[in-house]
């Protein structure tokens, strides 16, 4: 009879163990997939970043071309004392209440009083709509980043309403290359605006891809090792 | 581990950028630029007469700064400091190295993928069968 109780305890025993053991596999096989999804999300944010800043370029040489050289250089930058209009929130996040990863957040035109900060993993639509945009589509194997690098469509169809104030912005921001600018450089203003949103995002994906890399190593090493 | 260390949370954070004329006057337009009471500004443009101590001495300031959270900085740039870029390590400011338009984004020298590209190396796979 003892025997058999002991025998029931064992048997319950490894039941538990092989349980944890699965949990285990289970949470590390999730580590691996988020580590790869962030890495895929990082070099395919990368290559949009990198066709955004072509335009950018582009259009920067176009209103050179048509403003004449001597209009758009460096010795126009503004070097009186002011605040960047554009700024950053840093929070540092929580991963499974184990590691802290900062999350950075764009603050576009925050000097207007309308000034607005979005995640770095919302898309900024107002712009959007004004761009043509070919960045692909990211892939998502994991259940954590479904949902939140998607894009979402235009809320209802209705055309965005872009703010006087951070319109006020923007121009006080050209006005450093004189009063009557060419609509290039209006178009160069918002594809680095652009580029900007999806640095934010890289920002974001690479801390997610540096934790994620520690725990996977911290599990290969962990028990094994 | 310098990542395991307490984030900062910061509201009003700055970019900081080391990268040629265009790119940073693209930024310059889109809002970043900041000019303090020394009249110090949170870029360096680089030139052909820009030197390596003057890339590496911008580099040690933005990184030493408390206000700065992202530092973007040309790719090529970061090559010619790229001893300085790889073993810096903070989670903040954040590196992000960049393409420019004569130098196309390489991800063989991206520092933060040089860190995890180790993941992939058969050492560390045959480690983890053991």
């Amino acid at each position: 009879m003892e025997e058999e109780d002991q025998t029931q305890t064992s048997v319950a025993a490894e039941a538990v163990e092989q349980e944890q053991e699965q949990e285990r596999k289970r949470l590390e096989e999730d580590n691996v997939v988020q580590f790869l999804d962030s890495l895929d999300g990082y070099l395919t944010l990368i290559d949009s970043l990198s066709s955004t800043l072509r335009q950018g370029w582009m259009e920067l040489a176009s209103a050179r071309h048509s403003m004449g050289a001597s209009r758009i250089n460096g010795a126009l930058l503004d070097l009186k004392f002011h605040s960047a209009a554009t700024s950053l929130q840093v929070t540092g996040d929580e991963v499974d209440y184990k590691l802290k990863q900062p999350h950075f957040a764009l603050c576009k035109w925050a000097s207007s009083k309308n000034g607005k900060c979005c995640s770095g993993e919302e898309e900024f639509m107002e712009d959007k709509l004004q761009m043509k945009s070919d960045s692909p589509q990211l892939r998502h194997r994991s259940p954590q980043f479904s949902g939140t690098l998607e894009k979402s469509p235009a809320k209802n169809g209705a055309p965005l309403i872009v703010d006087d104030e951070v319109q006020k912005e923007r121009s006080k921001s050209l006005s450093m290359f004189g009063t009557l600018v060419s609509p290039k450089l209006r178009a160069a203003q918002l594809s680095f605006e652009t580029a900007l949103e999806t640095l934010i995002e890289i920002a974001n994906m690479r801390s997610t891809m540096l934790s994620t890399s520690d725990q996977v190593q911290k599990d290969l090493e962990g028990p094994k090792g | 581990m310098a990542r395991r260390a307490q984030v900062p949370n910061k509201s009003s954070a700055l970019i900081a950028m080391i990268a040629n004329e265009d790119t940073v006057t693209g930024f310059l337009l889109a809002g970043v630029g900041n000019v303090d009471l020394r009249r110090k500004t949170n870029y360096l443009i680089v030139d052909s007469k820009t030197t390596v101590k003057a890339i590496e001495d911008a580099f040690k300031e933005f990184t030493s700064k408390e206000d700065i959270a992202i530092i973007l900085i040309s790719q090529y740039v970061a090559n010619t400091i790229r001893f300085l870029v790889d073993s810096y390590n903070k989670p903040v400011p954040a590196i992000l190295e960049i393409p420019s338009k004569d130098h196309p984004y390489d991800p063989a020298h991206d520092s933060v993928l040089s860190r995890v590209k180790y993941l992939f190396s058969a050492e560390s796979v045959a480690s983890g069968r053991r």
